[in-house]
């Protein structure tokens, strides 16, 4: 009996789609999934797809199906696997522990959030026993790998405390067999050379601000006592001459800086970035000011809208990228996180953005007096008088006590993208995440609402920028090593 | 009040094309240019009622992509934020009949995912009771007795002295075919 010809083999799903997210983009469509896997189809592929009409022949579909877009040809494996690894921090407890040793502080930034207290407010100095106290409340988190991170004010204003938490937290991190990472957020104005000895010596990673050329800095970051710009750039140099030379002893990590953007920086992306390039700094981590804590009563004068900001940034990428083409060695911090995610599956730490938050159960900030917060940002609004975000105190509250609390759990709740309406619908959600404190800063509301939330603004143009220039080969390529760095 | 009820812009929707909750993520995703209002409008069908937040936006270049939002005039932002919503219901149907059809898969997708290769490292010996000496005699003849094996089946020249790797066929014959009554 003659056979009927074959008919040509479409997707044998039948037209339902596997679990994916998409966003139309001019012609195209971006599906995305829950392992991190992305796609670009035309307008016409895309109805194809959910008609079920897509050829099983081409191409195409041999992409979409390795990639877990077609239902009947998942492989479980290799989409548990990377969605495992993607989400590797659930598996942890905090491993940010941040140690605001004073609020004191010599400078007078612009956009100081903490609202540092004047050099006269000994009274803000943490102790050396809430010191420790904070170190083994630490050491209580099942992460292996625990980071302690010395914040202020400015940190080295109470020395003697920091070192001997140092000493202190090497012991004890020693007996609990937990993998110790110490680092120090600091304006160095204070630094002298018996006190970078004892860092280096410590193996403490340090981190400074440099907010662009002299004149932009210095408008910044107001230092009463001398030149601000000068003085970071001294010690800059000093420990990436150390980290070139390395020592026989211990290790010697490459010092990074911080970008604080204010209002007086939205014109002059390009000065900025050459002074960091300059700086011999391979990362620039461009930051927006946040409303949060006194920075919002601040807002009028330093404050500036979010669009402001997105083309700041995204003209700054553009002349990043340039910079690399001419083989100038700089990324951008917050893209190299995001396609950590996108290009390697990979948790990059950004507490930031994942899902659900670090808040409390990523990091926790320890305030001089023992108080703990769900996070740095949740501590500034504390600071400015709404205790909305205090978890608990390390001499009252057990660490079980902390991570069940309701502030806790509410956090986790509402950053939860899942239970987001606009994020669970969203084509960036595998890569993504929200900020409760900053929806309660900005809102009044820890889920806020994402389609006019600025933050959110923000990302969307973030990753909508690098999805574009994933699709152009010369960028990919270089985006790609940010991401492998 | 005039000039508002002249920006209102208000869309009819049929329940028996959209559920209502399909409406109500529509509406929510333009909830950032407008308030939206959703009220019965006679049987299975609802009323959305949209009045825009702000002034008409101009027209913004991304510096990157170079992707141009349009400018807008009050009518024209009442027009797309119908537009839009219209959009944002048919791309709802879509996801919904996804989400639908995906619940149990992905369940078990992420139970797969979370439980993936957490074998862990690999756990503790039990303490077997024997003190250090004997542990090593008792490994001492274990290693004995392997080797004296070992040394045996090798004299045989054969691994499978009982035929135990055999097949039927091999053993007693092919089969002939025929049925026993």
């Amino acid at each position: 009996m003659a056979q009927k010809p074959a008919a040509r083999k479409t997707n044998p799903s039948g037209g339902v789609l596997p679990q994916v997210l998409w966003k139309k983009t001019g012609g195209s469509y971006l599906l995305t999934n829950d392992a991190g896997h992305y796609a670009w189809l035309k307008e016409k592929d895309f109805a194809a797809i959910t008609a079920g009409r897509l050829a099983e022949t081409g191409p195409l579909f041999a992409e979409l199906a390795s990639k877990g877009f077609i239902r009947d040809r998942l492989d479980f494996n290799d989409l548990a696997a990377k969605w495992k690894k993607k989400n590797a921090y659930l598996n942890y407890g905090p491993g940010l522990h941040i140690l605001v040793l004073t609020l004191r502080c010599n400078h007078k930034c612009l956009y100081c959030q903490s609202a540092a207290a004047g050099l006269g407010a000994a009274y803000t100095d943490m102790s050396l026993a809430t010191a420790r106290k904070s170190v083994d409340f630490a050491l209580n988190s099942p992460a292996m790998g625990i980071t302690l991170e010395f914040q202020g004010g400015e940190p080295l204003l109470n020395w003697k405390a920091l070192k001997g938490t140092v000493e202190y937290a090497r012991k004890k991190a020693k007996t609990r067999g937990k993998d110790l990472k110490l680092a120090l957020v600091s304006n160095f104005s204070l630094m002298d050379a018996e006190k970078a000895g004892f860092l280096l010596a410590n193996e403490i990673s340090i981190c400074t601000s440099l907010d662009g050329p002299k004149d932009l800095h210095n408008k910044n970051r107001i230092f009463t006592g001398g030149n601000s710009h000068g003085e970071t750039l001294k010690w800059l140099k000093y420990f990436q001459k150390k980290h070139a030379a390395q020592s026989p002893d211990y290790r010697v990590f490459k010092p990074g800086a911080l970008l604080t953007v204010s209002k007086y920086s939205l014109s002059r992306h390009r000065e900025i970035i050459d002074e960091y390039a300059r700086a011999g700094l391979e990362d620039i981590f461009i930051r927006p000011l946040a409303p949060i804590g006194y920075a919002r009563n601040l807002w009028d004068t330093i404050g500036y809208e979010a669009k402001d900001f997105a083309v700041f940034y995204l003209k700054s990428l553009d002349y990043i990228l340039k910079l690399n083409r001419q083989g100038v060695v700089i990324r951008e911090k917050t893209a190299a996180m995001m396609l950590d995610k996108i290009i390697n599956f990979q948790d990059p730490g950004y507490l930031d953005a994942r899902c659900p938050c670090g808040a409390a159960i990523g990091q926790i900030a320890y305030n001089y007096n023992g108080d703990l917060y769900t996070c740095d940002e949740g501590r500034m609004v504390g600071w400015a008088g709404d205790d909305l975000f205090k978890i608990g105190n390390v001499f009252r509250d057990a660490y079980k006590k902390v991570m069940s609390n309701g502030v806790t759990r509410v956090c986790v709740v509402s950053s939860n993208l899942e239970a987001q309406p606009a994020c669970a619908r969203c084509a960036y959600k595998p890569y993504c995440g929200v900020c409760p404190v900053y929806n309660y800063a900005t809102q009044g509301s820890l889920w806020g609402n994402m389609p006019s939330n600025d933050r959110c603004g923000l990302f969307k143009g973030i990753f909508e920028t690098l999805f574009a220039l994933l699709k152009k080969p010369g960028n990919a390529a270089i985006l790609k090593r940010w991401a492998g760095k | 009040m005039k000039k508002q009820e002249h920006e209102k812009n208000i869309v009819k929707v049929g329940l028996k094309d959209y559920d209502l909750d399909t409406v109500r993520y529509a509406a929510y995703a333009v909830s950032d240019a407008a308030y939206v209002f959703i009220t019965p409008a006679g049987k299975g069908a609802v009323a959305v009622e949209f009045t825009p937040k702000h002034q008409p936006v101009t027209g913004h270049q991304s510096p990157v992509t170079g992707h141009r939002s349009p400018v807008t005039s009050h009518r024209s932002q009442a027009g797309n934020l119908a537009r839009r919503f219209r959009e944002e219901l048919k791309d709802e149907k879509i996801r919904a009949a996804v989400f639908d059809a995906n619940r149990d898969l992905r369940e078990f997708m992420i139970l797969k995912a979370l439980s993936y290769g957490t074998a862990g490292a690999p756990p503790e010996q039990e303490d077997s009771g024997l003190t250090p000496e004997q542990e090593k005699e008792l490994d001492a003849l274990i290693a004995q007795v392997e080797s004296e094996i070992k040394r045996e089946s090798a004299g045989s020249g054969t691994k499978d002295p009982l035929g135990i790797t055999r097949t039927w066929e091999e053993k007693y014959g092919a089969k002939t075919g025929r049925k026993k009554n």
